[in-house]
């Protein structure tokens, strides 16, 4: 990965990972979560920060903590562990509204050329068909899964 | 594995975190998954030759 990226931590499965954004707005707990989808080997990524009062993690917040590159980068990063444990896994992501969908665009952007030498990156068009990802489009999901 | 294998591997070392047991079994982001399995329960998925 040429991004610097925060360590991480999981849960003994796998699916669920955190890490500390550190920033301009002090230190922020990120999580990032693995769900199997409806469709069998079929996961959803989703990520947000976790509120140390509720406990709960919420995905439609947006810090501005001003390591948003770092943040995205470390983020991709667990799919190298999560697909690491599930190999056939199909990932697939999408923002809670269009303004955080365009920044998981950034960050596959950003890591594209890393993630395509293990990886199939593949956009949702807004036609609703996938395509092999191609830098600039809008999309509105991405998926991945791992080259065999 | 040596450590510096261990460096230039692609798959981080990961440590595992005891306190992230609490989420195990939860969903953490419902309206996101509900979402993408109605996004996905309708489009054709991508045959894998075609990025080949």
């Amino acid at each position: 990965m040429n991004y610097p990226r925060y360590e991480y931590s999981a849960e003994n499965e796998l699916n669920i990972f955190e890490f500390e954004s550190i920033g301009k707005k002090g230190n922020i707990t990120k999580i990032v979560q693995y769900t199997e989808m409806s469709i069998k080997g079929y996961f959803n990524l989703g990520f947000g920060d976790l509120d140390f009062k509720t406990r709960e993690v919420n995905d439609e917040i947006t810090t501005n903590n001003g390591d948003g590159q770092k943040v995205l980068a470390t983020v991709v990063s667990t799919i190298y562990s999560f697909t690491g444990k599930n190999p056939e896994a199909y990932i697939y992501a999408t923002g809670s509204s269009e303004s955080r969908t365009r920044l998981y665009r950034m960050g596959i952007t950003n890591n594209l050329e890393e993630l395509k030498k293990d990886f199939y990156v593949f956009g949702l068009r807004n036609d609703e068909q996938f395509e092999p990802f191609i830098v600039g489009e809008d999309y509105l999901g991405f998926l991945v899964t791992r080259k065999k | 594995m040596k450590v510096y294998e261990l460096n230039k591997a692609k798959i981080p070392v990961v440590k595992i975190n005891d306190k992230l047991e609490e989420f195990r079994g939860k969903i953490l982001f419902p309206k996101k998954l509900a979402l993408a399995n109605e996004m996905l329960s309708r489009v054709k998925l991508p045959a894998l030759e075609i990025s080949k």
